[in-house]
């Protein structure tokens, strides 16, 4: 790349108007940061070697900032998981989950009505619902075995996000990098955490592969906001 | 499975048949405590009960790889991020996120005291682990910013139902990389921003900037997990 000291000001200029600007998603964007709204991390996984289940966890919000609040899921935003099976990056079926007067209501897997940035409550195709958690977590388990959860948890998300926001303005006076050992700054944060372990068999055929060939679904998670 | 070329590799999967299996005769929305028959389910006064889901919802915030949107858009972007859809990603960010990707070389070689022209990304250990390492120790397809960066522009999380879940590892390590695997899911546990800096910044062997040798240290942060994680749902601990 062509030397610039347009785009070292570039990156400096971010910084400060950000304030703070990594994490795993936690804080993002200026649109989203500190909303209710803000997705603050996302998980897939396979629960254990063997299992035919798959677990997806969303965070909203984290209290890793003393200035960023955590504490109720808002009503007016629909957390839909995303699950493109065949590979071509259009959802085919979607998981939502929004709550409802100290519950969490989930629906689907099903086809959404509409791919993309606009969607609508499936509600012909509920799953289950679970009483909103305060600290023990409380799970419900459907009748087909998906189990359901909302709630704050402990963030998990670990890094040095301090550091972090340094080591990407360096100077002649700090150049070093990161810490060996760091300070994890998520150490003590919280989330709002919706989950979910699902059966494979309700989830379908994984058709598309990763770039090792391995059949996997792609998945993302959005916040909607009701209009 | 080794591909010889990354981009055809990727090609070659958007080309599959598409299945999908909806199964939505579940009744989950109903407490077990309030499980009565079908008739009971109809009545008219616990129809009148359930909440309102009517609305439309439009999209505000979007994730799929950890730190993607955060460490690779430039803040014009960052908003628009939110409010894409993969489909369309990879022609909107893959040249902004190649773009940011060099101007984090640029900002270190300044600070180093070097030109800037001089540190650019340098192809990642990506390219031994999916094409096999040269005896040289290079690889004929090299993962280069430009490939990197197209599949990172297209930000979704792949997660394998029938394969144990690693978000990455390198195996054995530089030369071989035998036994290297990932791309299955993302657990809590995972180290994904150590992953995502080695991909970044450790070069051919993983390890570029590691700082030893007056270099930054730009391949770990340095921090391992501190939280809790259970072995059972939901997995997340009880709030601290």
């Amino acid at each position: 790349m062509k030397k610039s000291s347009k785009i070292i000001l570039g990156i400096s200029a971010l910084a400060i108007a950000t304030g703070i600007f990594v994490a795993a998603d936690h804080i993002d964007a200026p649109g989203s940061m500190g909303t209710s709204a803000d997705i603050a991390d996302y998980f897939a996984f396979e629960p254990k070697a063997g299992s035919d289940n798959t677990v997806f966890i969303v965070d909203l919000q984290s209290s890793v900032l003393p200035d960023l609040a955590y504490g109720t899921f808002d009503e007016d935003v629909l957390t839909e998981i995303n699950i493109d099976a065949d590979g071509d990056l259009t959802e085919d079926m979607v998981i939502q989950a929004i709550a409802r007067e100290g519950r969490m209501y989930f629906f689907g897997p099903v086809a959404p009505s509409t791919t993309g940035l606009t969607s609508e409550v499936a509600v012909d195709a509920p799953l289950g619902d679970v009483e909103i958690s305060t600290t023990e977590a409380i799970v419900e388990t459907t009748a087909d075995g998906v189990m359901l959860f909302a709630g704050p948890r402990q963030d998990p998300f670990f890094f040095d996000f301090f550091r972090y926001n340094e080591v990407v303005m360096p100077s002649a006076e700090d150049n070093s990098g990161f810490n060996v050992p760091g300070e994890d700054t998520f150490d003590g944060a919280n989330t709002m955490s919706i989950a979910i372990e699902i059966p494979n068999n309700r989830l379908g055929a994984a058709t598309g592969t990763n770039v090792l060939g391995v059949p996997v679904y792609k998945t993302w998670v959005t916040t909607n906001r009701k209009q | 499975m080794i591909f010889k070329n990354l981009k055809y590799g990727l090609l070659a999967m958007a080309t599959l048949a598409m299945v999908v299996s909806c199964d939505s005769d579940d009744n989950g929305m109903m407490d077990d405590d309030m499980m009565m028959d079908d008739d009971m389910m109809m009545d008219d006064d616990t129809m009148s009960m359930d909440p309102d889901f009517s609305g439309t919802y439009v999209q505000v915030d979007f994730m799929g790889r950890p730190g993607i949107n955060t460490v690779l858009s430039s803040s014009d972007v960052k908003d628009m991020h939110n409010q894409a859809i993969p489909a369309e990603m990879g022609a909107i960010f893959q040249p902004v996120f190649q773009n940011q990707l060099e101007a984090y070389h640029d900002a270190y070689a300044v600070a180093l005291g070097l030109t800037a022209e001089d540190v650019d990304f340098e192809p990642n250990i990506l390219g031994d682990i999916l094409n096999g390492p040269e005896n040289d120790g290079f690889t004929e397809n090299p993962v280069t910013a430009e490939v990197l960066t197209t599949v990172l522009a297209t930000d979704v999380l792949e997660v394998a139902p029938d394969a144990a879940t690693t978000y990455f590892n390198p195996g054995a390590g530089a030369p071989t990389y035998e036994g290297g695997i990932g791309l299955t899911g993302r657990t809590p546990q995972d180290d994904v921003i150590d992953v995502s800096l080695i991909l970044l910044f450790g070069g051919g062997n993983g390890a570029r900037f590691n700082g030893e040798n007056g270099l930054p240290q730009l391949v770990t942060d340095g921090v391992p997990l501190t939280a809790t994680i259970s072995s059972t749902f939901p997995y997340l601990s009880n709030p601290e």
